[in-house]
């Protein structure tokens, strides 16, 4: 039952997320497989869905078309009904302007239409790149208590890392009295998890006092804190960024470590089984015998002959007797051919692994990939969606291979040295 | 045409609940859901199911029908419950009185073939052929029929089918359920009427006191000279008449090749119904194990599984082994407990080192099969060939353990 109302929900689907490299080259961030079964959204969407909220805008911009479909009708979520709904709100051509969005605080401002249409007391802004369980019918109850103009949802993480988020300063209440966006030296390390409650008049009010001001954390914020009454919400649950390589394959990693804190089904996070290739229609995974599955998540219609250890599988995965594959994240229909090796490696869909190949030779993890050393320099290599990589072949760590990827003769090599991109 | 009222006594404690065709099967899905998914592939939209015997969960899996795409301007599924009106006062009285009584649902839609199926077999079949071929033969009755062996006939409806082209022939003698079989071939219970003779015969066969198709039906029109054809169906047929068929036929589900191959068969189930859609991927610890078996999302496995199905929901823990064993949905199998061939219905919960069957055991019948919703207490043991009634109260539940063949109720 809901307490707080309900408030409109506008969900910031839009962000490119690069540093995902060849995982956000067809997709927006948001559509990014995780987990198995899952979409990165598909957390946000869940934790809407059980907190009661019925009526969502979907703003977004890069490469829509795979979240459009994924999200469909928002049946999946129990957004249809007659007062009930999900809409997508892309960047449109007015009047006076005609510009993509320009930040979260610009997009919001695009679709002042789309809130006036959908009448509510708040509203309830999110990012939907983050992996995470949370009530935001306590946090509206919250929000109400404290007669906030804008709340926001804040954690604690570690100082060294504080120069990646909005830093709030709060006094004994939570209200904070000061605010740091992106700080260099750290005062707290209390940071914003890009979760908010707006007053809804509130929020008109704010985005009509300078069309200049495109983004929240950068504008909106600091002036608000200086003159409103803005509330930090604190979490304390597992909530996780994945917008680098690293801390996406961390966070599939959390999945099968017990007690990492993160549990999808236990959350009630929700696929959309109707998108795609509709993966839950697949029979059963199937384990054969000789198999050696340990420490893994392994989705429906998966076939088992050789060893798995420590990874996460998607729907369709075949792995033949003889491969190996360790410490990696395949999705959906990634075929491992016979005797092939497989560690610490990222495959996008219907990826084709050949015999005896071998992705994530040898020991070097630390020398960086080179044409993108910010994306991958811990050892973990990416193959693009449905790459071939023919028989025989030694990749070695944090190389890229292209989507699409489809060279009988490897360029004449028989390996892909260590940070090298094919 | 879909029958699906029957509970089949032989299936005891799986069917205490549901009909037979709402059986859970491979895995994940329900019997009724290979004839749907056949008809789905077949190309065939617009569905009547005839359902009788504690139809909840029947009509709770088929739903809206969009499961099987037949939701649409000219698609759907009907359940069609028995009623009592003006002129009739009585429940489905058998097969052919159920079809009987919804005569005006075929006039409705005035279609030129009609297809009677069971919903309770597991088989894949393009039901266009056998069409195409009764409307090659112009005939009143096409059935279906597979080549079994000989001893097991008589637990079928049999006939003799004169050798026409490769595909069937008519139909020389038909009996069901012979003493001694005048042949091999076997009714499958798909037939294929043409409408105006199966509203004749039906209507002929309301002076009768027996209303089945096989027993009363095709008989009939035999003697009544009716043009009735055979059409020999070569494809894989898996009958679950009994709990260690049920077994069998499941068996046939697993190996590198198997019999059964519900992917390449297309098999569609409701994923609403029990959640299915919600559940997150099988979860396999650092000691699971698992060896020729079938498992689907919401598992998780912390023990040992072999030649096994595990539906979704099923957590086996540290220290359990399971072996040749069938597990409904949310089983929860403690450590320390030891299945051999078990058939075990949903939520049930094995504490821990309870023991049922045993890897070797000399009886014809050797399937234990557990009622849905039981809680067997700790360090209880159960012979092989039992029988546990659903719900037992935890107050009924013996001191000493259970000997091979023994029920519990």
């Amino acid at each position: 039952m809901r307490e707080g109302g309900d408030a409109l929900v506008l969900l910031l689907a839009g962000g490119i997320g690069s540093r995902l490299n060849l995982l956000v080259g067809h997709r927006a961030k948001p559509a990014v497989p995780f987990g198995g079964i899952y979409r990165i959204i598909d957390f946000s969407l869940s934790n809407v869905m059980n907190s009661g909220l019925t009526r969502v805008g979907v703003l977004t911009q890069y490469k829509p078309l795979s979240l459009m479909a994924h999200i469909g009708n928002g049946e999946a979520w129990d957004f249809t009904g007659r007062t009930r709904g999900i809409k997508i709100l892309p960047p449109r051509t007015g009047e006076q302007d005609s510009d993509w969005y320009k930040g979260t605080a610009d997009a919001i401002r695009q679709n002042i239409d789309f809130i006036l249409a959908n009448p509510s007391e708040q509203v309830v802004i999110l990012s939907g790149d983050h992996i995470y369980h949370m009530d935001f019918d306590a946090m509206l109850s919250y929000h109400q208590y404290k007669k906030a103009d804008i709340t926001i949802g804040m954690m604690v993480v570690p100082k060294r890392d504080i120069h990646q988020f909005g830093a709030g300063i709060v006094n004994t209440e939570n209200r904070i009295i000061d605010w740091e966006e992106k700080p260099a030296v750290p005062r707290t390390n209390l940071a914003s998890m890009g979760i908010y409650v707006f007053d809804t008049k509130y929020l008109l009010r704010t985005l009509g006092h300078d069309r200049r001001e495109a983004d929240f954390g950068m504008h909106i914020l600091p002036r608000a804190i200086n003159e409103d009454r803005v509330y930090a919400y604190p979490f304390y649950g597992y909530w996780r960024d994945v917008g680098t390589i690293q801390a996406y394959w961390e966070t599939n990693m959390d999945i099968i470590r017990e007690n990492s804190g993160i549990s999808p089904e236990k959350w009630g996070i929700r696929p959309n089984p109707e998108c795609g290739h509709r993966s839950m229609d697949r029979a059963p995974a199937n384990f054969q015998t000789g198999c050696q599955v340990t420490s893994s998540m392994i989705s429906s219609g998966c076939i088992i002959e050789g060893t798995v250890i420590n990874s996460v599988l998607s729907p369709g995965v075949r792995v033949k007797k003889g491969a190996v594959v360790t410490n990696s994240v395949l999705f959906d229909d990634t075929l491992i051919e016979e005797n092939a090796v497989v560690d610490l490696a990222i495959c996008d869909k219907g990826v084709h692994i050949g015999t005896g190949t071998v992705v994530g030779y040898g020991e070097n993890m630390i020398l960086p990939n080179k044409k993108f050393p910010k994306h991958l320099y811990t050892g973990i290599s990416l193959i693009g969606k449905e790459a071939t990589i023919p028989a025989g072949v030694r990749i070695g760590r944090n190389c890229i291979v292209n989507f699409g990827y489809n060279d009988d003769t490897f360029n004449g090599q028989s390996f892909l040295a260590d940070g090298e991109s094919a | 045409m879909i029958l699906a009222g029957g509970r089949v006594d032989e299936l005891g404690v799986l069917t205490h609940y549901r009909p037979k065709s709402a059986v859970p099967f491979g895995g994940f899905a329900r019997v009724i859901d290979f004839p749907l998914s056949n008809l789905l592939h077949s190309g065939i939209e617009r569905i009547a199911i005839l359902s009788q015997y504690r139809s909840y969960s029947l009509i709770n899996h088929i739903g809206t029908g969009a499961a099987w795409d037949m939701i649409g301007r000219n698609r759907g599924i009907s359940i069609l419950p028995p009623f009592k009106d003006y002129e009739n006062p009585h429940w489905y009285r058998g097969s052919a009185d159920a079809v009987y009584q919804n005569l005006d649902y075929i006039r409705y839609y005035g279609p030129s073939v009609i297809l009677i199926l069971s919903g309770d077999h597991i088989y894949q079949m393009d039901y266009r052929e056998m069409i195409r071929y009764h409307n090659e033969h112009d005939v009143d009755l096409t059935a279906a029929f597979i080549e079994v062996p000989l001893e097991s006939a008589s637990r079928f409806g049999v006939a003799e089918i004169a050798v026409g082209d490769s595909d069937g022939g008519r139909m020389l003698s038909y009996e069901e359920k012979p003493a001694s079989p005048k042949s091999k071939w076997a009714s499958l219970t798909v037939f294929c009427f043409r409408p105006s003779v199966l509203s004749e015969v039906l209507k002929k066969n309301q002076e009768d006191h027996s209303y089945e198709f096989g027993r009363d039906i095709i008989p009939m029109m035999m003697r009544e000279n009716y043009k009735v054809h055979g059409y020999k169906f070569r494809g894989y047929w898996g009958y679950t008449k009994t709990i260690d068929e049920y077994w069998q036929t499941s068996m046939d589900l697993l190996g590198p090749e198997p019999k059964i191959d519900m992917e390449a068969w297309g098999i569609r189930t409701n994923l609403a119904h029990r959640s299915i859609a919600d559940r997150q991927p099988i979860k396999i610890g650092a000691d699971g194990n698992i060896q020729n078996s079938m498992a689907y999302n919401g598992c998780i496995i912390e023990g040992t599984v072999r030649n096994s199905i595990l539906f979704p929901g099923v957590h086996v823990m540290a220290g359990a082994e399971i072996n040749d064993s069938i597990l409904f949905f949310d089983n929860i199998v403690h450590q320390g407990v030891r299945l051999n061939r078990v058939v075990s219905d949903v939520n049930t919960v094995f504490n821990k080192d309870v023991r049922v069957g045993a890897p070797q055991c000399d009886k014809l019948n050797r399937v234990s099969v557990i009622g849905w919703n039981n809680s067997i207490p700790e360090g209880f043991s159960i012979g092989c060939g039992c029988t546990v009634a659903p719900r037992i109260p935890a107050e009924k539940w013996p001191e000493r353990h259970l000997e091979d063949g023994e029920e519990l109720k």
